[in-house]
């Protein structure tokens, strides 16, 4: 019965998306930037729709569950990313619309003048995607076999949350995205209110009531482990720092940006987003809930679906698990969608000339799509990571191409050189980093990985002979 | 659009603000008492701090001569 909800709030909203965009010309421009027609209402939407995902709605309940404060750097971050986003993202905007830019890498191969440098941004970000559609793969699969009361194993889970994804994405555009975002608002609104305001109510009394019995149980788990211990208080905020720089630096979150109708409607919507922060806070307080009901779960990621599924009627976990897989389902399209145009585009059409027509891009697009949903399904298989570890590693590669961005708009001395060696020597300290598991002085690894960089950029450039004057 | 030195100066003085108590202030928030609405201390501090933002960007907005 639960599976049935769920099944039936997909297909619908897939019926809502198609039907919303039947009118509309299905080309690449449409298809990738929504025409650059977004006004901030829309925007609000379509960004909240791309920032809030699998990981929003279990993940952070699973740090909750299964680490306790270090969990609160979720909401600090957003709060940081938007207000960098303020100041930074109207210059973006305006750049790409009067170059007629449509990608990130895009922006890379404009500003330095270098084709290779748009090609290999291209294939980072699509590489760099995969943990994150992993991500919401996981959530996905999570929730089906919770929903499915142990009928499913997660390997049969994972398929049906492999094909759910992929038919998403391949029916409905950006623009059926942003629709479905709508429909998918409003349920997780009324989800996590009931996650994080009736559980706690139903066996504690209240949420502060739930608090006294967290506090009286685990006394630490509401504050972080001093200086350098693992996720202590020099990993929240060197944490807080790298994901909050990196907010902006995903292929979908750039897409969205130049889909905005003007500059002010990307302004307004960062004043406003940090308003929806507020979702995680419910979303943590299912997590602690959970904790204290159904203690000791395997994955911690399993958290309040655990408890909905052993205390409330299945038509309640077909209601909150249509959703959480439409928390997977729209996100997981828009990653896909983004990091695919930017390969048809930037790899195969700018870098080596195939897939020059609307067509082929188009199918050039859906290939990428398929295959890295498969990189995802890999992924998956082979590396047993919560939800937030699987965001961190995104974060840890995304989070480098900003020094690129933030010199490529306000220094016109740097180079392709320069970015290109910070950035290569970025990605390989944090790869090297994360291979050995090493958080060096109790720092996220990222954020040496991006001093290293900039040090990089800022010292070639400054040692470079200056740039030779434009050829006329 | 032109705005006044100082202008700029307080822009960026109040985008700083809430970063900095979102990450410089944790060491000092780092505790459980006092409860704030049953909240413990630092998740409170965190979540104030949430909600301030969009305040101080509205400020910011308007000292940039923008309206809604």
């Amino acid at each position: 019965m639960a599976l049935g909800i769920i099944a039936v709030v997909i297909l619908g909203t897939i019926g809502f998306a198609l039907r919303s965009i039947r009118h509309i010309d299905v080309d690449p421009r449409q298809f990738m930037v929504g025409g650059r027609s977004f006004g901030a209402l829309f925007l609000w939407i379509l960004l909240a729709g791309e920032v809030y995902t699998s990981f929003t709605f279990q993940g952070a309940a699973g740090w909750a569950y299964g680490k306790g404060a270090p969990a609160f750097y979720i909401l600090a971050y957003g709060t940081i990313g938007y207000t960098i986003g303020y100041f930074f993202l109207p210059s973006v905007w305006r750049i790409g619309k009067e170059r007629g830019l449509l990608t990130a890498p895009d922006f890379f191969a404009d500003r330095y003048d270098s084709r290779a440098l748009g090609v290999g941004i291209g294939i980072l970000q699509f590489f760099m995607i995969v943990p994150y559609v992993t991500l919401q793969l996981k959530g996905l699969q999570i929730l089906l076999s919770i929903a499915g009361y142990g009928t499913l194993d997660s390997y049969f889970a994972v398929c049906v949350a492999f094909l759910l994804i992929a038919g998403f994405v391949l029916t409905a555009g950006l623009r059926g995205t942003a629709w479905a975002s709508l429909v998918k608002d409003v349920l997780i609104l009324c989800a996590v209110i009931f996650a994080g305001i009736a559980i706690p109510m139903k066996f504690f009394g209240s949420p502060a009531a739930m608090f006294d019995q967290l506090l009286r149980a685990h006394p630490h788990w509401a504050t972080l482990a001093p200086g350098t211990a693992p996720n202590g208080i020099v990993w929240f905020i060197s944490t807080v720092a790298l994901t909050s720089i990196g907010f902006y630096m995903g292929p979908h979150a750039i897409a969205a940006t130049y889909s905005a109708r003007d500059e002010n409607a990307i302004r307004r919507n960062a004043i406003f987003l940090p308003i929806y922060q507020l979702v995680l806070l419910l979303v943590m307080f299912a997590g602690f809930a959970a904790l204290l009901i159904v203690p000791g779960l395997n994955d911690p990621d399993q958290s309040f679906l655990v408890v909905i599924q052993r205390y409330y009627p299945p038509w309640i976990m077909g209601f909150i698990g249509s959703a959480a897989a439409l928390a997977a389902l729209i996100p997981a399209s828009a990653l896909l969608l983004s990091a695919a145009s930017v390969v048809s585009k930037n790899v195969l059409s700018d870098g080596f000339g195939l897939a020059k027509s609307d067509a082929g891009r188009m199918l050039a697009t859906r290939v990428g799509v398929i295959v890295i949903a498969i990189f995802a399904l890999v992924m998956w298989l082979e590396y047993k990571s919560t939800l937030v570890e699987l965001l961190l590693l995104y974060y840890n590669g995304v989070t480098q191409f900003m020094p690129g961005f933030v010199f490529g708009l306000i220094w016109r001395r740097v180079s392709a050189l320069a970015v290109t060696v910070g950035i290569a020597a970025g990605l390989i300290l944090a790869i090297w980093f994360s291979v050995q598991n090493i958080n060096p002085w109790g720092l996220n690894p990222g954020i040496p990985a991006l001093l290293l960089n900039v040090a990089l950029t800022v010292g070639i450039t400054l040692i470079a002979p200056r740039r030779r004057a434009l050829q006329p | 659009m032109v705005i006044s030195l100082q202008g700029r100066i307080l822009r960026i003085a109040l985008a700083v603000v809430p970063a900095l108590m979102l990450t410089a202030a944790i060491p000092w928030a780092n505790r459980v008492e006092p409860r704030v609405l049953g909240l413990p201390f630092l998740l409170a501090w965190i979540v104030l701090w949430v909600l301030l933002c969009p305040v101080f960007l509205y400020a910011i907005y308007r000292i940039e001569g923008r309206r809604l």
